[in-house]
């Protein structure tokens, strides 16, 4: 699979003497030569720009016109302004909003990481009854969408008489978060084998030094991915705290409810920009802890990470 | 410090009773009492004839599901919410193969990056995403006044928002990360070998993406519809953003339901049905994709 990452032109091109020459040259041509010929890389490229422009243009463009010095948002550019950060400072909803959902998305991160994490212990490492029953329940809660949960959470709490608040978001929250940190965590626990447990129970290490010094470096980048997902989850979820909040706004639905009152306002574009700014710093950086947390360092992890978690 | 046959005994014994239950017990009561019971609850509710009675006790009735599936305007918003969600997955689809084909055999150095840049695509807001779309959209958005300024249109196209193009578009672009990542997982499986004897035997290049590429990435092909498919037929958000009435889809008509009309049981009839679906569809894309695992 080394050749696979190498580029195209670095495969074809004439190798330093002494290293591979006695290799014939055919096994080491490139495979799949003749889809690599008719899409040469110009054309990857494009595609992936071309991507990328669709999936980052547009919130580009949102932050871009967060400093136009105009109530509207359209071309004429008036001018550059950060008035728009200061009134959107001083809206209290919109302090409120944001507040609320980093006091969720936090509660709900670390709850989730920590149930999670012993689920998936349970789920792949312990024998016991019922747990293919309990594995399928973990699986469904990913599979049901958030609109029928949101529903359903709603309907349940005003059946069990349960005032909606920001409790009821944050309890909806966990539930359908934390296993995803299973379905992340017992991946990661997979694919690492068992008899290193067995060596250091039998070493003479204690079942807390083994998960210590053993288990816990192993899937230490499956927990950081998996903290890094379960706050974007909270934060992020829409549907789920429209139904089960009440009167408490999250960031997603104050930006829903705004909008669907009036016409776009830079007030929303101003704290818009501030939220995907600070998720893209948090995205790079849990990239960088990732890195740092996975000891054969290096990039193996983020690819095992995402294409673990899909099988 | 002790003899070592009692601890073995006394944690293998640990092992089969007290560590399971101390690691499962919290995980799943949390799953019984607030996942299972909603969803309980909301079957009986949209089984329960409700308000019609005054709302006191259980009276078994199938009148909600009637009601909500006889509905003509259910209906024909069931056929837009079929046709947004099939279009949507389609396009991201068609994006997703060749992207991950670029991603897994020839960005080289770039790989990391361009998964990375995916993931954070999901990770942005979606509403944040919504409304920047909106923005771009709009009567006096930026693509109108655009293709105004260089004169190709002297009108704006009002039909670009408010639309079910609008809500193609946009939901086109949301979940493009999850259609990705289980087809590039799939294509990193792929021993290269193949392509070289495919190449070998003389298949050209559309033989080989058809009979070689495409029947390998199936199983992936099938979770990404597995992951993508039922997030965009229940999706609300975007319709209710950019939709208007053109665009209107059944997680619209569920708001309705609960939040506008205050109907709980017609809601929770309509929500089991969607919930119904999306079992079905995660039944057949999960059994497709493990046949072709097999298979392969």
């Amino acid at each position: 699979m080394a050749g696979a990452a190498a580029s195209p032109a670095g495969i074809r091109a004439p190798r330093p003497s002494g290293a591979v020459d006695d290799l014939p040259p055919p096994v080491r041509r490139s495979f799949g030569h003749r889809i690599r010929a008719r899409l040469p890389g110009l054309a990857g490229g494009m595609l992936v720009a071309f991507v990328m422009l669709v999936l980052f243009g547009p919130v580009l463009m949102l932050a871009l016109f967060s400093f136009n010095d105009s109530s509207i948002i359209s071309l004429p550019w008036e001018g550059f302004t950060t008035k728009w950060y200061e009134e959107a400072w001083a809206n209290g909803q919109a302090r409120d909003a944001v507040t609320n959902s980093l006091i969720v998305a936090t509660i709900v991160m670390v709850l989730s990481v920590v149930l999670g994490t012993m689920a998936a212990w349970g789920l792949t490492r312990l024998r016991f009854r019922g747990r293919g029953l309990i594995a399928g329940l973990n699986g469904s809660v990913l599979v049901v969408p958030w609109l029928i949960i949101g529903v359903a959470g709603l309907i349940f709490f005003s059946q069990i008489q349960v005032q909606l608040s920001l409790e009821t978001i944050a309890l909806m929250h966990l539930v359908v978060t934390f296993p995803l940190v299973v379905a992340i965590v017992s991946a990661g626990l997979v694919r690492f084998q068992r008899s290193l447990e067995e060596a250091a129970i039998d070493l003479g290490a204690t079942q807390v030094q083994m998960l210590r010094y053993v288990v816990l470096p192993q899937i230490g980048p499956s927990i950081a991915a998996a903290s890094i997902f379960a706050f974007a989850w909270s934060f992020n979820n829409f549907e789920i705290s429209f139904f089960t909040g009440g009167f408490e706004q999250t960031f997603p639905v104050w930006v829903f409810s705004i909008l669907r009152q009036s016409e776009n306002l830079p007030v929303v574009n101003a704290v818009s920009t501030v939220i995907a700014a600070a998720q893209i710093v948090a995205v790079f950086a849990g990239w960088a802890l990732m890195k740092r947390l996975s000891r054969s360092g290096e990039d193996e992890n983020l690819t095992g990470l995402l294409t673990g978690g899909t099988r | 410090m002790e003899a070592a046959a009692i601890p073995v005994r006394r944690s293998s014994r640990a092992k089969r009773l007290v560590q399971p239950l101390a690691f499962m017990a919290t995980p799943t009561a949390l799953l019984i009492a607030f996942f299972l019971a909603p969803m309980l609850v909301m079957l009986g509710v949209a089984f329960d004839r409700g308000l019609l009675d005054g709302g006191v006790g259980f009276n078994f009735t199938l009148t909600n599901f009637t009601d909500v599936i006889s509905d003509p305007l259910n209906r024909k918003v069931a056929l837009t919410t079929f046709e947004i969600a099939t279009t949507a997955m389609l396009v991201q689809l068609i994006v997703a193969v060749p992207l991950a084909y670029v991603i897994a055999f020839k960005a080289g150095r770039w790989q990391v990056p361009i998964l990375l840049f995916l993931v954070l695509a999901d990770e942005l807001n979606p509403m944040v995403r919504i409304y920047a779309w909106r923005m771009l959209l709009g009567r006096e958005g930026l693509i109108n006044e655009g293709l105004m300024s260089i004169g190709i249109i002297n009108h704006p196209i009002d039909a670009l928002l408010f639309s079910q193009f609008a809500v193609t578009v946009v939901l086109s672009t949301s979940y493009l990360t999850y259609t990705v990542i289980p087809i590039y997982g799939a294509m990193k499986a792929i021993d290269g070998n193949v392509f070289e004897a495919a190449r070998d035997l003389g298949a050209g290049w559309w033989t080989t993406t058809r009979r070689v590429l495409l029947p390998l990435i199936a199983p992936g092909i099938f979770i990404s519809l597995l992951l993508v498919y039922i997030p965009l037929f229940t999706d609300f958000a975007s319709p209710a953003l950019v939709g208007g009435t053109s665009g209107y889809m059944l997680g619209n008509v569920v708001n309705d339901y609960v939040l506008e009309a205050g109907d709980l049981n017609r809601g929770a009839a309509m929500s089991i049905i969607m919930l119904g679906l999306s079992a079905l569809f995660a039944l057949v894309a999960y059994r497709l994709a493990r046949i072709n695992r097999l298979e392969s």
